[in-house]
């Protein structure tokens, strides 16, 4: 779709996807160098950390070698950076000698499939609830709206996890509270995407995708829920201050409807705004994210995180964190190429 | 008299919620619009006459609230209709011109769709195709090339705009075209060329046009008869080339010697003196008697009503019936 | 012409009357009648005003509100909310001066005092085991005193508790549990402390005892320093570093500008969490690497704000009039620029702290951050998720303190925002 709007498009959106593109590559860059010179410049040594109070001064010495820290921090930087255009990140410090960029493609998916469902659950959420409390302002419907979106802002996402598995998993025992399918019916299914709901679907394998969707709802529940309460917000701001111009009020008085006037006109003129605000969001879904994962031990790059961290494996927390970089990057240029299709005056 | 009468206001009082208090933007109004004419509507900035307009077709949001009044269009009082029916009012008996033709069209949506949706909001059964063919025909009669059409708003100058805004107050032959502001936003000659286009339009189409202004010139240059407001009362109303001549109201009067006038170079302009009052704590009796060079005793105690100084010219001052008053006190 | 100025008269009266009479009410009424005004708005800062002062209080002085020390094991693990603990606890008439089992120390040679106990159960032992050590230490000090009470037999409660009401006996020993079902029987009777000594207590716990035997109900008291201290010196580093850079920018423009916000901008597209725990986790575990990670996350939010607020506010006319009075750079900047950024930027400080509390608990919560004995609600949700299957209360006070105190400095900011935000005016 985008590929074709870049075609055929206009010169003029051809110009602004370059530029976007263009501006996409110095905040890779800058993020990048930021995880860089957090891991070394800050006091600590990781080296010693990683091998434990055990560890000898002769240990420590070759894993310098081998990891190139005993180099010049300019070469080491250098050769970050290159690590990262060529998705090379060597292998693990600590236990497993697999390459990391494999351990990551592991969990990519995985994340992929519990982002990919909050975030349209929270959009639902965001935009129909945002887009009502707008056109009831002060009345009982955006106040409880404001209330919730309050309420839900508050959350650690954490705690909200954890009630759920409570409730959900412990008390009524209705959902699994960990995991991403059940370890049996895994064996059952052919990897394809590693997406499992797409996996299972393409094979036709009903028991696990039935399987994979009961694992997905409480962590989806938990994102998404959290996530909606800024897009309800976001919406009904920009929603109000829509509803104020002077097209909303020509419209009224060509005796349009009035469902027609917030649902058609203003809520697609306050999604423009709304689409950028939702592009710099991405940081609250991936630490969101990060944190679903660990409660329900979903095998995803937060996790992985985690666990490398509590295995104080240097160089993998250092790889997946600029990982999570790119995949901002990434992000806010989607919703940049998201922009310029909703409004014309990008397009021409 | 002469002419039919198509809108004729009663009483009307809008009020403003405000933290402070209710404020009256317009205050017991009351006139009529006729048939086919144009009608001009002056006053200051923040005197009520915008509020007035939109009250007019009910479109004032709250915080405003119509406190009383009668709206009689066509035969049937407004004020009794439901949201509904209103809503089959506006748009297509009733059209409505904004002040700033860069922001009141939706700028996600090309000029076609506001014209069929415009039709399709008010005759469901059209077809697609007819309310495109009808779109294009209104379009040529406005000088609006049927290729523009496919165009955005950003992509049209000010004064196509302002086209585009008639056009689809013309959509579906609207009886009445109730402009505010309409050339506030446009330079002198895409104003003259604009003023030329409504005079047209009430030719072809037999249109009533109320404009609401602050520029004496505009109405000076189409307006049949002139409404003249102030402090959200209405204080004279009559023929253009009467008030223009004659002004009764010493607040009309102020107003026609403060606009420049080019053969006069050299002669001092006319300030008025003092400010507009504050319409949450108004003057007591006639609101202008504090800025008045004629002002009396009975003006600061009691308001003035509405009397007929001329032929089909009313004004409300008390320099106008004192004299009867008076004489009946004796 | 005298007839125009007696007119005017009382109309100047009338509005000077009406001004006064705004000027002349005090700041409690203003406050109160702004209620009218803004509506929920106002319910939002007045319920989070009142909110976020108790936390305050609490984080000042936790001691007076806390019944133990946080760190202190005060009873047995994984006690119920509301339960007591099954301990053998000193029953004795309200006059009495017995506290506990050493009261009841006689000097040699006196009666030895009656105890009564109910047949069957195990204070008898306790009483005996007890009474046994302490004798030992009363031996050693050598002062005089011995304990060794007379254990009597009862067959049920009620006739025990009778008998010590009656003054038969001075003091019995029963299980805690039990006489608190019986207690409004007994108006003249009371339980002293547990004969166990320190580690047991018989008052019982409102929000449940952990894994370790230590007060939920405490440790969340003494957790909300850790938060408040964390939230507010954290978002305060913040704020002095964004703001000045971010009027400067804004201001000055060029290069800087760009360059800055370049860098800004992607430090605020990156996940806040993830940063602090790459932070953290180089640094190590303490109190002050968690408030430096998290003051540098919220640099952006500050400058962001501050800067665009700068670039709206540099367009405005009265800055034109003021340059064109010549009045210097600096001069405009601090004296009518930085005037007007400073609502939008309380508004943003009420918020980010309680995004700091936020993120500051997450960072516990996966074991980074601060110390893992600290009293923090982060820490103790996360020894908590252990024992999720069986303990509930040890996850869920926690959490909603967190909330709570996220929710108090977050309904702070919408209201306020709300009512000064000047785009959501109604026109």
């Amino acid at each position: 779709m985008l590929l074709y709007v870049f075609i055929r498009g206009s010169m003029g959106l051809r110009r602004y996807i370059l530029t976007r593109i263009g501006l996409t590559l110095p905040m890779i860059f800058i993020l990048a160098s930021l995880v860089f010179f957090i891991m070394r410049i800050l006091p600590g040594d990781p080296v010693r950390s990683a091998l434990g109070p055990r560890g000898t001064a002769e240990q420590a010495e070759n894993m310098r070698r081998t990891l190139g820290l005993d180099q010049p921090l300019i070469v080491q930087y250098g050769n970050f950076l290159i690590d990262i255009i060529t998705l090379d990140f060597g292998t693990s410090m600590v236990g497993g000698h697999r390459p990391i960029i494999d351990e990551m493609s592991e969990r990519f998916p995985a994340t992929l499939e519990l982002i990919i469902p909050s975030s349209i659950l929270a959009l639902a959420i965001g935009i129909i609830g945002g887009s009502l409390a707008a056109s009831k302002r002060r009345k009982f419907p955006d106040y409880s709206l404001r209330v919730y979106s309050v309420i839900i802002y508050s959350l650690p996402i954490f705690w909200f996890g954890l009630m759920l598995q409570l409730l959900f998993g412990i008390q009524w025992k209705l959902l699994p509270v960990a995991g991403r399918i059940d370890p049996v019916i895994r064996t059952s299914l052919q990897p394809v995407t590693n997406l499992y709901l797409i996996d299972s679907l393409i094979s036709g394998n009903w028991p696990a995708f039935w399987s994979g969707v009961q694992h997905l709802i409480l962590p989806t529940i938990t994102l998404g829920l959290v996530l909606s309460g800024v897009f309800v917000r976001m919406t009904r701001i920009n929603v109000i201050e829509t509803l104020q111009a002077d097209y909303i009020a020509a419209a009224r008085a060509r005796g349009i409807r009035e469902r027609v006037v917030v649902y058609g006109h203003a809520l697609k003129n306050a999604m423009i705004p709304v689409i950028t605000l939702i592009g710099l969001q991405v940081a609250i879904l991936l630490a969101g994210a990060v944190l679903t994962e660990t409660i329900f031990n979903w095998p995803g790059m937060g996790g992985y995180l985690v666990q490398r961290i509590s295995s104080r494996d240097y160089t993998a927390v250092q790889s997946v964190i600029a990982m999570f970089a790119l995949l901002v990057a990434l992000i806010s240029l989607a919703v940049d190429l998201v922009y310029s299709l909703l409004d014309p005056r990008v397009r021409y | 008299m002469s002419a039919e009468t198509l809108f004729s206001i009663r009483n009307l009082t809008v009020e403003y919620q405000t933290r402070a208090g209710a404020v009256k933007a317009a205050d017991d109004v009351n006139f009529d619009i006729r048939r086919g004419e144009i009608l001009g509507l002056v006053g200051e900035s923040g005197c009520g006459k915008s509020t007035l307009g939109k009250a007019l077709m009910r479109l004032h949001r709250i915080p405003a609230r119509i406190a009383g009044g009668e709206l009689w269009f066509d035969g049937r009082d407004l004020m009794t209709l439901s949201e509904n029916e209103m809503r089959a009012v506006r748009g297509a008996e009733i059209g409505m011109v904004f002040q700033d033709p860069m922001t009141s069209l939706n700028p996600v949506q090309r000029i076609i769709d506001h014209l069929t949706e415009t039709v399709h909001a008010h005759e469901p059964k059209t077809s697609d195709e007819e309310a495109r063919a009808r779109a294009n025909v209104l379009a040529e009669k406005l000088g609006i090339r049927a290729e523009r059409l496919k165009d955005y708003p950003h992509q049209m100058s000010g004064g196509m705009r302002q086209r585009v805004m008639i056009s689809l107050a013309l959509a579906l032959r609207a009886k009445l075209v109730i402009a505010d502001e309409p050339t506030t936003s446009l330079d002198v000659i895409v104003e003259a060329k604009f003023l030329d286009l409504l005079r047209e339009l009430r030719q072809e189409f037999g249109l009533t046009i109320l404009i609401i202004t602050h520029n004496i010139g505009v109405v000076a240059e189409v307006a049949d008869r002139v409404a003249v407001m102030y402090a959200a009362r209405l204080v004279e109303i009559g023929g253009v080339k009467e008030i223009f001549a004659d002004p009764k109201h010493p607040y009309t009067q102020g107003l026609l010697h403060s606009v420049p006038n080019i053969q006069l170079d050299g002669a001092e302009l006319y300030k008025m003196e003092g400010i507009p009052p504050n319409l949450l704590y108004p003057p007591s009796g006639c609101r202008f008697h504090p800025r008045c060079p004629f002002a009396m005793e009975i003006c600061g105690v009691e308001e003035p009503t509405f009397e007929a100084v001329g032929n089909d010219h009313f004004a409300e001052c008390w320099l106008y019936h004192q004299a009867s008053q008076v004489e009946v006190e004796k | 012409m005298s007839s125009t100025e007696g007119s005017n008269t009382p109309t100047k009266r009338e509005t000077e009357g009406w001004q006064n009479d705004l000027q002349r009410v005090g700041l409690v009424r203003r406050l109160l009648m702004a209620r009218k005004w803004y509506g929920v708005d106002w319910w939002f800062v007045a319920i989070s005003a009142v909110m976020v002062l108790a936390f305050i209080f609490i984080a000042f002085f936790p001691g007076l509100l806390a019944p133990y020390e946080p760190d202190q094991i005060v009873g047995t693990s994984f006690l119920h909310p509301g339960k007591y603990p099954d301990v053998p606890v000193l029953v004795v008439r309200t006059e009495s001066t017995v506290e506990t089992l050493l009261d009841l120390a006689t000097p040699e040679g006196e009666d030895r005092p009656s105890v009564g106990v109910v047949q069957g159960g195990t204070e008898a032992t306790a009483v005996r085991e007890h009474s046994q050590e302490l004798d030992d230490q009363l031996i050693q000090d050598g002062n005089g005193l011995r304990l060794r009470p007379r254990i009597e037999r009862y067959d049920d409660v009620q006739e025990l508790l009778n008998a010590v009401n009656d003054g038969t006996i001075l003091a019995a020993v029963v299980n805690s549990n039990e006489f608190n079902q019986v207690k409004s029987d007994y108006p003249d009777l009371r339980s002293g402390d547990s004969i166990l000594g320190e580690t047991a207590s018989a008052g019982g716990f409102i929000m449940g005892t952990n894994e370790i035997g230590q007060d939920v109900f405490s440790r969340l008291l003494w957790g909300t320093r850790i938060a408040l201290i964390v939230g507010f010196s954290s978002s305060i580093i913040s704020l002095l570093l964004g703001l000045p850079l971010g009027l400067l920018a804004g201001y000055f423009g060029g290069a800087f500008d760009r360059l800055l916000s370049l860098v800004m901008d992607s430090l605020y597209a990156f996940p806040g969490l993830i940063l602090a725990i790459a932070i953290t986790s180089v640094l190590g575990p303490s109190i002050y690497n968690v408030i430096v990670a998290i003051a540098v996350l919220y640099i952006p939010t500050y400058y962001r704000i501050v800067r665009g607020q700068t670039l709206t506010v540099k367009e405005e006319v009265y800055i034109e009039a003021a340059k064109s009075i010549g009045a210097r750079r600096w001069e405009i900047l601090w004296r009518y620029i930085y005037p007007n950024v400073i609502p939008s930027v309380a508004i943003i400080f009420s918020v980010n702290v309680a995004d700091a509390i936020l993120t500051s608990a997450g960072l516990s919560f996966l074991g980074l951050g601060l110390p893992p004995t600290m009293a923090d609600w982060g820490i103790d949700l996360a020894r908590g998720q252990r024992f999720i299957q069986t303990a509930w209360w040890l996850i869920t006070y926690p959490g909603i303190a967190i909330m709570l105190i996220v929710l108090a400095f977050t309904m702070m900011g919408e209201g306020l925002m709300e009512i000064y935000n000047p785009k959501l005016r109604e026109r």
